[in-house]
C-alpha cells in the first residue's frame, strides 16, 4: 500500500498533464526510488492512479531496462558493457566486482544490499570503463577505484560481511 | 578553433544563465519572438544548411516547414536527449556545458512551428543532466524566456523533462513519441509523419540536442556565418565529435564540420594510446560502418561520408587499435542491438540475435566457413526492417566482412580468436 | 482509381488500397502474417515482401505498407522477394517448436503452410530455442507462447479493434510475449476470435483440444443463432459431436469475427440429455407409434372440443421451415395459429420493427460501422446483439459519435454518451427529440406515415410521470443538433424492454432524418435468431399469455409446442405449471432437453440447424441458410462413455431418431388430413412458403446463400397494417415508490441455447439485480448485499448492484439460467424488495 501522503504526491504529479499515462514512467520511478522495485502491488496501485489497466502498465514496465519488476538490492550496480568499455577493460572490472561481491549478473548479495546487472553504453565512453550505481555514474574504473566505491557504500571488501551497516 | 556551442565550456562546472546571456544568449530569442514571421526563422535554418545532428542529417528548416500553417493545436517540440548510440556522449557534454542554448533553441524552433509544449526526452543514465535541465528550465522561466507570453510576444511555451527508463529504440523519433505517451516504444512508419500526427495525434517536431543548440547561434549570427564555420565549403557549422577507444585523450571536441578524421584523432584526441596502432574506427557511433584504413584522412561531414559509402551518424568516433579483435567488438555491438530491438519486426527481433549467435560462435572458435556468406546475406536482408535500427545494427557486421574478412577467416580457420589474450 | 500490374495481371483498385489487398483482388495471395484485412497493416512480420519493378517505388518493399499507385509494376515471384521471404520464415522458425504433429494448429496453420511454401526445409539454427511460460487465459483459449511469431495480431485485435486492455504485449526485443498481467480469464467477450486470427498455435480453441484434426472434421458453413444478428460461422463436427465453431467472413454482417457466445455456445447440440427418441410418456416409442398416438389424440380432441381447442406454439429460435410447417399444419387443421412471442408487448415490438423496415431504411451491421452518428435506443448491445458493440466501436474509431438512450447502465467498448431514460419515458423523450429535429430551421418534415397514428403516442405522452427529467431534456437539443450535422446516422432500436410505440418512434426519427436528406438507417435488434421470420409466419398469433388464458378457461385442450420453451421465458412459472396440468394433450417437438419435454405427453426429437438446412431471417431482414454439418445421432463419446472405438457394432446410426421439426409437422398434417395429402419434400415446402409469403430461397448454383440476401421488404412481407396495441410493462416493485422491474438479457447466462453449453455455464457471472443507488437507498438497500424479491408467488434472492447509469424508477434482473426469475410473478403482479 502506498502511504496516503505519497499517493497524493503522485496524484499531484499526474494531475499536471492532460493524459495521465504520459506520467507512467515518472510514477514508476517515484515508486521504485522509494520502495526499491516495482512489486505487483505497486504496479497495480500505479495503474489505478494512471487510469490504466495493470496489463497496460506491465506492457511498459517490462519493456525497459531500469524498471525492476523483481526485488533488487539497496544498491543496483549496472556495469556498462558498451563497446568502448568492452575495449577498455570491462571484463577485468566485471570479474573484480563479481569477486568482491560474490555474485554474478542478475544476482543480489545474500544480505540484500547489492545487485549486479549489465547495462548498455551509458554515454561515458570518454571515461571508460564505467558503471552506474543507483543512477549515479562512476567512470575510469580500476579495481582500486571499485574497492573505494564499494567501501564508501559500506561494503567490507576484505570479505567480512558487515551486516550491521545500513543501506 | 572557433568554439560556438562550447564557448562557455569550463572543465568543472556548468555555465550559468548569466554567463550565457553575457555572451549574447537569449538575444536571438528576443530578436525573433513576435518580430520574425515563422517562415523567416525556417528560412534562416534552411539557408544555414543546419542538418539534424541526431544521425540522419535531415535539414532542420525543411522539417519545420512540414508543419502546416493550418495544422491543429497544441503542437509539440521534442528535444531528443536519449543519446543511447554506443560511443556517443556529446549531448551529455553539451547539457553539462551550457544548457541554456538548448532551451533557447527549443523556444525558437517552438515559435517557428507554434508549438506551445516542449518535452526533453532524456535517458535514465543521464539523471544528472535531467536535473540540470529541470533547474535551468526553472531559471529560464523565472527570467521570462519560458512560460506564458514570453518576453511579451504573446507566444507561450512550457518545457518539461521526460525521463526514459532505458531503451535504445526510444531514440528513434517515432518510437519516442509512443514512449512519451506511455505506450510501448515501437516505431511508427510514416505516413503520416510526426510533424503532422505525432504526440496525441498532433504535430510534433523532434530534434537532437545539438541541432537545437545550433539554432540560437544561427539566428544571431546569420546563415553565412554558420556556413563559414565549416572546414569545407560544402558543409556548415561546427560539429561535436566524440572520440573514444584506443586514443590518448578521449573526449568531445567542437570542431569545424568536415574536419579530417586524422586531424581529430591525432591533434585533438592526442593520437593513439601508447603501444597502439590505428586499425579502424566507427565514425558515427555503433550503427555506422567500420572505416577502412584508406579513409583515415576523410573529411568528417554528412556529405563526404555519404559519398564515400559511409555515414557521419552522430560523429562519434570509436577508435580501434591493431590489438583489438573486431569480431569481438562486432559481437559486443550486435549483442547490444539484439537486446535493444523493440521486438516489432522479424528481421530485427529474430535476425539480430541470430547474427549475434553466429558471431559468438566465430569468436569462440566454433565458426564455419559458411557462416560468412550467411552473415553477409543477413546483413543485407535485415535492411528490410521496419525502422532504421536493424540496418544500423548490420553496418558493423557488413563492413567487418567487407574490410576485415581476413580477421574473420582467421577466427574460423584457427578455431579460436587470434586476439584471445585481449577482450 | 490507381491502375497497376501485379505478376502480369492488370488491376484497378480504389485509392488507398494497399498492394497486398490489390493483389488479393486479382486472385494473388501474397504471404502474410501480421496483415489482416480487418486489422490493417502493421509491417511487423515482413513476410509480404514483393519486388517493385516500375513506378513510384522500386525494389523490395512490404506490400502491406505500400498503397497501390498508378503505374506500379509488382512482382511477387521475383527471386529476391522469394528468397527474402524464405529468410523471414527461417527467422520465424528459429524459435518456433518443430512439433506440428502434436500442435493443435497443425493442419490449419498459416505458419505451417507458409513455411512449406517458402521452401525453408532445413534448419540451420544451432542451440536452444526460446521458451516462455504459458498462462491460464480462462476456459476458452489455450495459450502456448513458445509458438509465437510476434505478428501482433492478437494485441492489435484485442486492444485496438475491441478496446479491451487485459491482454497485450510484454517484454521487449526477442523476449516479447503476449498474454495477461496475471493468469485469469480474458475479459473481452470477443476473445475467441484470437483463435481464428493467430496465424499459428499460440492461441487455440481450448474446448476443442484433442478432438481431432482439421481434416478429420465434417465442416460446413453455418449461422450463429444465439441472437438476431445471424453471424456467419463455420462449424466442425466429428463422431456426431460438434467440436468447434469459427467465424466465417460475411462482409455485410459480422465481417471476420463473432462473439464468444456464438463461438462457444454450441454445446446444446451435444447435450447429454438431448432427446434422441420419440416418446409416448412415460416410455420410449417408435417414431411411427408416437405419430399415430398424436394423430389419434389430436383427432379425438378436435372432434370433442372443436379444432380451435388445439393451440400451437413455436419461437424465434425455430427456422423458417419449422415456423411455416407449423403454420401450414395449423391452418390446414383449423387449429389456432402459432404463437411465437412471449406476450403482446414483445409481439407488438417485433411486428412494428418488421413493418417499419423498408428497403431504404434497413442497414446492415457493416453500414453501422460506416455510420457517423449512431443513436442506440432501448438496447444493451453487448447483451442483446454482441457484434453490434464491436461495430459501434469501429464506427467510433472512424470518428462516429455514439449516443445511448437506455435505462440500463449500458457499457460499450467505445466512447459514448449515455442518457438513462426509463422505458416508459422513452417515447416521450423520442417525441421531444423529434420536436427538436423539427424545430431547427429549414427542416423539411417527412410525410405522415401509416403507422404514425395517434394511438401509439397517446398512452405515454399524457402521463405526467413520463416527462423526461430536466437534464435529459437539456441533452436532447444537443443530440438533435449532432444528428442534424451527421451524414449517415443510424438509429439502433431494441425490442426487449419497450413496446412498438418506441420502435415506431425510432423509425419516425429515421424518416425525419431522411427527409432532411440524411442517409439515415434503422437497425433493430430482435429477440431471437428468427424473430423476423416469426413475425412473418405469425404476425397475428396469440401471445403465450393469451394461450395460457385460453387453457385456463378451457378453450384450449391440447397444445403443440415446436422448438419453443415458454417455461424459460414466461415470467410466471406457477401459472404455466397449472395450465399445463389442465391440458388433455401436450405434444412437444424439440432438440433441446427443455422442461416442456418433462411434462409433455408425446415427444418428437428434432434436428438442430447443424443437422438439417434451416433458413433464418436476421433482424435486418437478411435471409440466410445453414447447411448440414453432420448427421444427427448420439455423439460417439456419449455412446461409448468416452471409450473408443465403440465395442458394439450395428448398422444404424445410434441415437439418430430425430427428424427436422418441419418434417414431423408435415407428416402429422398428412396423417391428420382426411384426403390423402402427399408429404412435401424440402423444396416443395419452400414452394409452398413462397406462395404463402413471397419469400423464396435461392436454388441457383451461384446463389448468394452464404452471405444471405435481404428480403425485398415491402413486397414480400404480409403483415397487419397496424400493430396490436401495447401492454403494460413488467412487474411493479415497491408499490409506494413505483419501481419497475424488467427482465433483461446479459452476455452470458440468459440466452436460451447457450445456457445448455457447459463451458459458458461455467463462465457466466452471478445474476445481479441492478438499480440506481438512490432507488436502492430509497428502499433501504445497499450495494453488493443480498436482497429478496417478494411477491405473492415466490421469494427470489439476488445480489444487488447499484449503478449510477441506471434510470431511476427502474430495476433490472437478468433472465438468468440460475435464477428462477420467472417466478417473480406475472406481468401484472406486484412485488416488494427486502434486504437480507
Ligand atoms: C534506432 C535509432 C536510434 C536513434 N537514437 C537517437 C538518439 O539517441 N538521439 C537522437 O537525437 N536521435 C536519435 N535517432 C535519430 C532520430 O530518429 C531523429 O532522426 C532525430 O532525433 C531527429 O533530430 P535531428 O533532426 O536534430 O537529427 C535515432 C534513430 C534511430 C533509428
Ligand atoms: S500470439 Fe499469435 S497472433 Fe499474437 S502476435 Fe503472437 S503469433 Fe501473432
Ligand atoms: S504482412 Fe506485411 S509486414 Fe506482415
Amino acid at each position: 500500500m502506498i502511504p496516503e501522503d505519497f499517493k497524493q504526491q503522485l496524484q499531484q504529479h499526474i494531475a499536471g498533464v492532460e493524459h495521465p499515462r504520459e506520467k507512467v514512467m515518472d510514477v514508476i520511478f517515484m515508486l521504485q526510488d522509494r520502495f526499491g522495485y516495482l512489486s505487483d502491488e505497486l504496479l497495480e496501485d500505479a495503474a489505478s492512479l494512471l487510469k490504466m489497466t495493470p496489463l497496460e502498465v506491465e506492457e511498459i514496465a517490462t519493456f525497459y531496462e531500469f524498471i525492476y519488476r523483481r526485488p533488487v538490492g539497496g544498491h543496483v550496480i549496472h556495469v556498462c558493457d558498451g563497446v568502448v568499455c568492452w575495449m577498455s577493460g570491462y571484463t577485468a572490472i566485471l570479474d573484480h566486482l563479481r569477486g568482491r561481491l560474490g555474485i554474478d549478473f542478475g544476482e543480489t548479495t545474500p544480505d540484500g544490499r547489492f545487485t549486479l546487472l549489465p547495462t548498455c553504453c551509458i554515454g561515458y565512453c570518454d571515461r571508460a570503463p564505467a558503471m552506474m550505481i543507483n543512477r549515479k555514474v562512476y567512470g575510469n574504473l580500476t579495481p582500486k577505484r571499485i574497492d573505494e566505491i564499494l567501501e564508501k557504500l559500506g561494503w567490507d571488501i576484505t570479505g567480512k560481511r558487515d551486516d550491521t551497516g545500513s543501506l | 578553433m572557433t568554439q560556438v556551442l562550447f564557448k562557455n565550456r569550463h572543465p568543472d562546472r556548468i555555465a550559468t544563465m548569466e554567463e550565457y546571456r553575457a555572451g549574447g544568449g537569449y538575444d536571438a530569442l528576443t530578436a525573433v519572438l513576435g518580430k520574425y514571421p515563422r517562415s523567416k526563422v525556417q528560412q534562416l535554418a534552411l539557408d544555414a544548411v543546419l542538418l539534424g545532428r541526431g544521425g540522419a542529417g535531415f535539414p532542420a528548416g525543411k522539417k519545420w516547414m512540414t508543419v502546416a500553417e493550418t495544422a491543429p493545436f497544441p503542437r509539440y517540440m521534442v528535444c531528443n536527449a536519449d543519446e543511447m548510440e554506443p560511443g556517443t556522449f556529446k549531448d551529455r557534454v553539451l547539457i553539462h556545458t551550457d544548457p541554456h542554448q538548448i532551451i533557447e533553441g527549443m523556444v525558437i524552433v517552438g515559435y517557428s512551428v507554434m508549438a506551445e509544449r516542449g518535452i526533453i526526452f532524456i535517458r535514465a543514465s543521464y539523471e544528472n543532466a535531467a536535473r540540470i535541465l529541470e533547474r535551468e528550465i526553472e531559471r529560464a522561466t523565472t527570467a521570462g524566456f519560458l512560460g506564458d507570453n514570453i518576453l511579451g510576444s504573446g507566444f507561450s511555451m512550457k518545457i518539461s523533462v521526460h525521463r526514459s527508463a532505458g531503451r535504445y529504440i526510444c531514440g528513434e523519433n517515432t518510437a519516442q513519441i509512443n514512449a512519451i505517451q506511455g505506450k510501448r516504444a515501437n516505431p511508427i512508419q510514416p505516413p503520416p509523419y510526426a510533424t503532422e500526427k505525432g504526440l496525441w495525434n498532433l504535430p510534433t517536431v523532434t530534434h537532437n540536442v545539438e541541432t537545437l543548440a545550433c539554432v540560437p547561434h544561427i539566428i544571431r549570427n546569420g546563415p553565412e556565418w554558420f556556413k563559414s564555420l565549416a572546414a569545407i565549403p560544402t558543409a556548415a557549422g561546427t560539429k561535436l565529435y566524440c572520440v573514444s577507444g584506443a586514443v590518448q585523450h578521449p573526449g568531445c571536441f567542437e570542431l569545424p564540420m568536415g574536419t579530417r578524421l586524422s586531424d581529430i584523432i591525432e591533434n585533438h584526441a592526442g593520437g593513439m594510446q601508447a603501444g597502439c596502432a590505428y586499425k579502424t574506427c566507427l565514425p558515427g557511433g555503433a550503427s555506422t560502418r567500420f572505416l577502412p584504413k584508406s579513409l583515415y584522412d576523410i573529411e568528417m561531414d554528412f556529405d563526404t561520408m555519404k559519398k564515400a559509402g559511409h555515414r557521419l551518424g552522430t560523429g562519434s568516433i570509436i577508435v580501434f587499435d591493431e590489438k583489438t579483435c573486431l569480431v569481438g567488438a562486432t559481437l559486443n555491438m550486435m549483442a547490444f542491438f539484439a537486446r535493444e530491438s523493440c521486438g516489432w519486426c522479424t528481421p530485427c527481433r529474430e535476425g539480430l540475435p541470430y547474427m549475434r549467435d553466429i558471431l559468438a560462435r566465430i569468436e569462440a572458435g566454433d565458426g564455419k566457413p559458411e557462416d560468412i556468406p550467411l552473415l553477409r546475406q543477413m546483413s543485407k536482408y535485415v535492411w528490410n526492417s521496419y525502422c532504421a535500427l536493424a540496418p544500423g545494427a548490420a553496418s558493423p557486421v557488413e563492413s567487418l566482412l567487407t574490410y576485415f574478412e581476413d580477421e574473420v577467416q582467421e577466427h574460423i580457420h584457427q578455431h579460436q580468436c587470434p586476439f584471445s589474450s585481449k577482450g | 482509381m490507381p491502375k497497376l500490374i501485379i505478376d502480369g495481371r492488370h488491376i484497378e483498385v480504389a485509392p488507398g488500397v494497399k498492394v497486398i489487398a490489390a493483389a488479393e483482388q486479382a486472385g494473388i495471395m501474397i504471404p502474410r502474417f501480421c496483415y489482416h484485412p480487418a486489422l490493417g497493416s502493421a509491417g511487423a512480420c515482413r513476410m509480404c515482401a514483393v519486388k517493385f519493378l516500375e513506378g513510384p517505388v522500386h525494389g523490395l518493399q512490404m506490400s502491406c505498407m505500400m498503397e497501390a499507385k498508378d503505374g506500379m509494376v509488382v512482382s511477387t515471384t521475383d527471386d529476391e522477394a522469394v528468397d527474402f521471404r524464405r529468410f523471414v520464415i527461417e527467422l520465424l522458425m528459429r524459435n518456433h517448436p518443430h512439433d506440428c504433429p502434436v500442435c493443435d494448429e497443425g493442419g490449419h496453420c498459416l505458419l505451417q503452410d507458409e513455411t512449406v511454401s517458402s521452401g525453408h526445409v532445413m534448419r540451420r539454427h544451432i542451440g536452444k530455442k526460446r521458451t516462455h511460460r504459458d498462462q491460464y487465459l480462462g476456459e476458452l483459449i489455450q495459450h502456448e507462447m513458445n509458438r509465437c511469431i510476434h505478428c501482433y495480431r492478437c494485441r492489435r485485435f484485442y486492444q485496438d479493434f475491441c478496446g479491451y486492455h487485459d491482454f497485450g504485449a510484454m517484454g521487449s526485443a526477442n523476449r516479447t510475449c503476449f498474454g495477461r498481467y496475471a493468469d485469469g480469464p480474458l475479459e473481452n467477450p470477443f476473445s475467441g476470435n484470437l483463435i481464428d486470427i493467430c496465424p499459428t498455435g499460440v492461441l487455440t480453441d481450448k474446448p476443442a483440444r484433442f478432438k481431432g484434426r482439421r481434416w478429420d472434421f465434417e465442416r460446413a458453413p453455418s449461422l450463429c443463432i444465439h441472437c438476431s444478428l445471424g453471424c456467419a460461422t463455420i462449424v466442425s463436427a466429428r463422431y456426431r459431436e460438434l467440436v468447434r465453431v469459427e467465424a466465417r467472413h460475411n462482409p455485410a454482417v459480422n465481417g471476420h469475427f463473432i462473439c464468444d457466445r456464438g463461438r462457444f455456445g454450441f454445446g446444446f447440440a451435444n447435450h447429454s440429455n438431448r432427446p434422441h427418441h420419440a416418446r409416448i410418456a412415460p416410455a420410449a416409442a417408435t417414431y411411427a407409434d408416437a405419430l399415430q398416438a398424436a394423430v389419434n389424440q389430436l383427432t379425438e380432441i378436435s372432434r370433442t372440443f372443436g379444432s380451435q381447442a388445439i393451440g400451437t406454439v413455436s419461437s424465434s429460435r425455430a427456422g423458417m421451415e419449422t415456423l411455416m410447417a407449423l403454420k401450414i399444419l395449423a391452418s390446414a387443421q383449423q387449429w389456432r395459429s402459432p404463437s411465437c412471442f412471449q406476450d403482446a408487448r414483445q409481439r407488438n415490438a417485433v411486428v412494428s420493427a418488421v413493418i417499419r423496415l423498408s428497403p431504404d431504411t434497413a442497414v446492415c451491421l457493416h453500414d453501422v460501422e460506416c455510420s457517423d452518428h449512431i443513436l442506440v435506443i432501448a438496447a444493451d448491445p453487448i447483451a442483446e446483439a454482441p457484434m453490434l458493440a464491436l461495430a459501434l466501436r469501429q464506427a467510433w474509431r472512424d470518428g462516429a459519435r455514439v449516443t445511448v438512450l437506455d435505462p440500463r447502465p449500458v457499457s460499450l467498448p467505445c466512447e459514448y454518451t449515455h442518457i438513462p431514460v426509463a422505458p416508459k419515458q422513452l417515447s416521450a423523450v423520442l417525441q421531444k427529440l423529434m420536436n427538436a429535429l423539427l424545430s431547427s430551421p429549414d427542416t423539411p418534415q417527412f410525410p405522415p406515415l401509416r403507422t404514425s397514428d395517434d394511438a401509439h403516442n397517446a398512452g405515454t405522452v399524457s402521463s405526467p410521470s413520463c416527462d423526461p427529467k430536466p437534464d435529459t431534456a437539456l441533452q436532447l437539443p444537443l443530440l438533435a443538433a449532432s444528428l442534424q450535422s451527421s451524414q449517415r446516422p443510424v438509429i439502433v432500436c431494441g425490442t426487449n424492454i419497450v413496446s412498438g410505440t418506441v420502435v415506431n418512434a425510432a423509425a419516425d426519427l429515421v424518416m425525419q432524418l431522411r427527409a432532411s436528406r440524411k442517409n439515415a438507417g434503422i437497425f433493430n435488434i430482435l429477440p431471437g435468431a428468427n424473430a423476423f421470420g416469426a413475425a412473418i409466419a405469425s404476425p397475428d398469433g396469440a401471445s403465450f399469455s393469451e394461450i395460457l388464458t385460453a387453457i385456463e378457461s378451457g378453450e384450449i385442450q391440447a397444445l403443440l409446442i415446436a422448438e419453443s420453451n415458454p417455461v424459460r421465458w414466461f415470467p410466471d412459472r406457477a401459472r404455466i405449471r397449472n395450465a399445463f396440468k389442465k391440458l388433455k394433450l401436450l405434444v412437444a417437438l424439440d432438440y433441446l432437453p427443455t422442461p416442456v419435454l418433462d411434462v409433455a405427453h408425446i415427444i418428437f426429437p428434432t434436428q438442430t440447424h447443424f443437422e438439417t438446412p434451416a433458413v433464418f431471417i436476421n433482424q435486418e431482414g437478411r435471409m440466410q441458410q445453414t447447411s448440414m454439418v453432420h448427421c444427427n445421432g448420439m455423439p460417439l463419446s456419449q455412446q461409448t462413455a468416452g471409450k473408443h472405438p465403440p465395442r458394439e457394432f450395428r448398422h444404424d446410426v445410434p441415437g439418430a431418431g430425430a427428424k427436422p421439426a418441419w418434417q414431423v409437422l408435415l407428416e402429422l398434417n398428412a396423417a391428420l388430413s382426411a384426403v390423402n395429402t402427399p408429404l412435401p419434400s424440402y423444396s416443395e415446402l419452400w414452394e409452398q412458403i413462397e406462395q404463402e409469403t413471397g419469400i423464396a430461397i435461392d436454388r441457383r448454383p451461384d446463389s448468394d446463400i452464404l452471405e444471405g440476401r435481404r428480403l425485398r421488404l415491402e413486397t414480400q412481407v404480409h403483415l397487419p397494417e397496424t400493430p396490436p396495441p401495447d401492454t403494460p410493462p413488467p412487474i411493479n416493485l415497491q408499490e409506494d415508490m413505483s419501481l419497475e422491474l424488467y427482465p433483461v438479457e446479459s452476455f452470458c447466462g440468459t440466452e436460451e441455447l447457450s445456457a445448455y453449453a457447459p463451458i459458458l455455464c461455467r463462465m457466466e457471472p452471478m445474476p445481479e439485480l441492478i438499480m440506481h443507488p438512490s432507488d436502492a437507498a430509497g428502499c433501504g438497500l445497499t450495494d453488493g448485499g443480498m436482497v429478496t424479491i417478494q411477491s405473492d408467488a415466490v421469494t427470489l434472492d439476488v445480489r444487488l448492484k447499484t449503478a449510477a447509469g441506471t434510470a431511476t424508477g427502474t430495476a433490472f434482473l437478468p433472465r438468468h439460467r440460475q435464477l428462477v426469475w420467472r417466478q417473480a410473478g406475472s406481468t401484472d403482479s406486484r412485488a416488494s424488495l427486502l434486504q437480507k
